[in-house]
């Protein structure tokens, strides 16, 4: 069973004149130990396709299963249920708690979810991302990067079985951002988890397994002449 | 709540000048409480002492003690356990150049509405009285010899008793023959038997008989009808329970600009998979703690001004109402806190995600 299963989705804004299809029909899967990039310009769709993968949004047609589990018939509340235990998302916009330190930030998610990483873990997480000086800062302390990584932590932290990420390198310089692929590739493997990163950057090609390339909604797996493994 | 908690704790400025909104509004309700309770107590406290059921006056007083007027033969007590007659007269007592408001009872030594004595004697010679003990506080001594406005009769005071006023004016004791003579001077011999109502003690007033032109009035209904009393205490609940309201919207209002402030943040954490229920419960658990600090804050400064209050200030905290009345503003406060909750139940995560 794959993790994440798209069938025959599309997703369509607006009506007549101002329609825009965000995403034309998809079918799309992804296993576990899997890490996926989707690359394409801007407004190509890839938000879209994200959102849609994490229930964030349901799609106009077609399902998105999540280990087995049709989310596009959940009702909100149910959903939110799956995002929390199944999905961790790493967004494109900082996705911080501006009032909590970095590891309170982590504790929230104690709060409303058991499972998460052990502290042993987390220590190791925080090492191999750099931020582990960083535990006690709030996020006006941090630097664009700084909270990008903290970001990837806090998407992690909930040991999640899918990790959605949109642009999480954005704000990363080349050395930093090769590194936390090299990171989400890490971690993809050795907790067999299931990866799709988003991305206009195209240097980031080099650590996953698969790369879809996304152009005005259309997503096409790409050729390659060698894979990473 | 952590996430309450970590806020409040994160943005001081912001939630400590919440709490002093609170602060002050409570204040103000436990203050005004003080003052109607007091106000109350001025009017009412010799009443409250006769510890009676009832009083019986004329038909067409008006439920008004000074101007019912009848015989004190009028009543014989039949049907209620106890009775006593009273005489009542409004006055100005001046000793030189001290004087003050006071209400005049004439009363036999029945014992009914014979105070007790807190110092110095009971009166026994025609002329004698036991003041109230607030003159004392103004300055009037026993010994005094009190010039009465209206009447040539000097009256003396022989002793003090406590809480005895009558609508907001100090009581001097005396009997019937002494109130006689102050009220009718020379005349006092032609109006004997004048008396102004009966307080009574017994189970079935309404079943007490009386002639066509007296009527049994139940002591509640007495007091509400002390001239001014309902209208005083109307005016000072109606302005405890229009800042209840004021508090819930002032606080609905500041919960609502910050709660718009942090959709994006909410949404953020819904994203997440963070249910909208905890955030909801963290906002009205933060409502919850600002009031609970607002309101404590409050009651404490009520208490350390009551301190600083000169006697002449008619405050009487009565805790019972007061514990109430915070109560009533930790829960309007939350309710404000609801609208928000609506807000935030609402907030579409994709939205506040953004990208
Ligand atoms: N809520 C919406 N209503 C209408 N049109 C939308 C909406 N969301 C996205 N679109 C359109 O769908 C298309 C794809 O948007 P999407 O956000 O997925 O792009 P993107 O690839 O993530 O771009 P970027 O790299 O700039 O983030 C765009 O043309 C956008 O204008
Ligand atoms: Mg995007």
């Amino acid at each position: 069973m794959p993790a994440l299963e798209m069938h025959e989705v599309n997703k369509v804004f607006g009506t007549g004149h101002t329609m825009v299809e965000a995403l034309d029909k998809t079918n799309f899967t992804a296993d576990s130990g899997e890490l996926i990039v989707v690359v394409g310009p801007s407004g190509s769709g890839k938000s879209t396709f994200l959102t849609i993968a994490g229930g964030l949004q349901t799609p106009s047609y077609g399902e998105v299963m999540i280990n087995g589990h049709n989310i596009t018939q959940m009702k909100e509340k149910k959903r939110s249920h799956v995002r929390l235990h199944e999905i961790g998302f790493i967004l494109q916009a900082s996705n911080l708690v501006p009032f909590l330190t970095v590891d309170e930030q982590m504790t929230l998610l104690d709060k409303v979810k058991t499972n998460n990483l052990s502290e042993d873990e987390l220590q190791d997480l925080y090492q191999s991302l750099g931020i582990e000086p960083l535990r006690d800062k709030y996020p006006s302390e941090l630097s664009g990067g700084e909270r990008q990584r903290v970001a990837i932590a806090k998407g992690l932290y909930s040991d999640p079985s899918i990790l959605l990420a949109d642009e999480p390198t954005a704000s990363l310089d080349t050395d930093r951002a090769f590194e936390v692929m090299k990171m989400l590739n890490d971690l993809t493997k050795k907790r067999n988890k299931t990866t799709i990163v988003v991305t206009h950057d195209t240097r980031l090609l080099d650590y996953c397994d698969k790369v879809y390339a996304i152009t005005d909604g259309e997503i096409q797996l790409q050729q390659r002449e060698h894979g990473n493994s | 709540m952590f996430l309450a908690w970590k806020e409040i704790k994160y943005n001081k400025l912001r939630y400590t000048l919440i709490t002093g909104v609170l602060v002050l509004v409570s204040y103000l309700v436990f203050f005004l409480s003080g003052l109607a309770n007091g106000l109350e107590q001025l009017n009412r406290e010799a009443v409250d002492k006769w510890n009676a059921d009832g009083i019986i006056l004329t038909e067409e007083s008006d439920i008004n003690l000074p101007r019912s007027n009848m015989n004190i033969d009028d009543f014989n007590g039949k049907g209620v356990e106890a009775y006593a007659a009273l005489g009542q007269l409004n006055a100005i007592a001046s000793v030189g150049e001290r004087q003050s408001n006071v209400s005049i009872f004439g009363i036999k030594e029945d014992k009914l509405i014979m105070p007790d004595v807190t110092e110095g004697e009971s009166f026994s010679e025609k002329g004698e009285v036991i003041a109230d003990d607030t003159l004392q506080e103004e300055g009037f001594q026993i010994g005094d010899e009190l010039e009465i406005s209206s009447s040539d009769t000097v009256l003396t005071i022989v002793g003090f008793t406590d809480n005895a006023r009558f609508n907001a004016a100090p009581v001097l004791y005396t009997n019937m023959d002494t109130l006689q003579q102050v009220r009718f001077g020379e005349a006092a011999d032609n109006n004997e038997g004048v008396v102004n109502g009966f307080v009574v003690r017994g189970d079935n007033l309404a079943d007490v008989s009386v002639d066509d032109e007296l009527q049994v009035v139940e002591t509640s209904t007495f007091i509400e009808n002390l001239p001014g009393y309902t209208a005083q205490n109307l005016t000072l609940t109606f302005m405890i329970y229009f800042l209840f309201i004021i508090s819930a919207v002032i606080l609905a209002i500041f919960l609502y600009v910050l709660t718009i402030q942090k959709v994006s943040m909410f949404g953020v954490m819904k994203a997440q998979g963070i249910p909208g229920k905890y955030l909801a419960k963290s906002v009205v658990a933060q409502t919850f703690q600002l009031a609970v600090a607002g309101v404590a804050i409050g009651f404490l400064l009520t208490i350390l001004t009551g301190f600083f209050l000169p006697a002449a200030v008619p405050v009487a905290f009565d805790y019972l109402t007061m514990l109430l009345y915070g109560l009533v503003l930790i829960a309007v406060s939350v309710l404000g806190a609801f609208i928000s909750v609506r807000t935030i139940v609402k907030i579409d995560p994709l939205k506040a995600i953004g990208g």
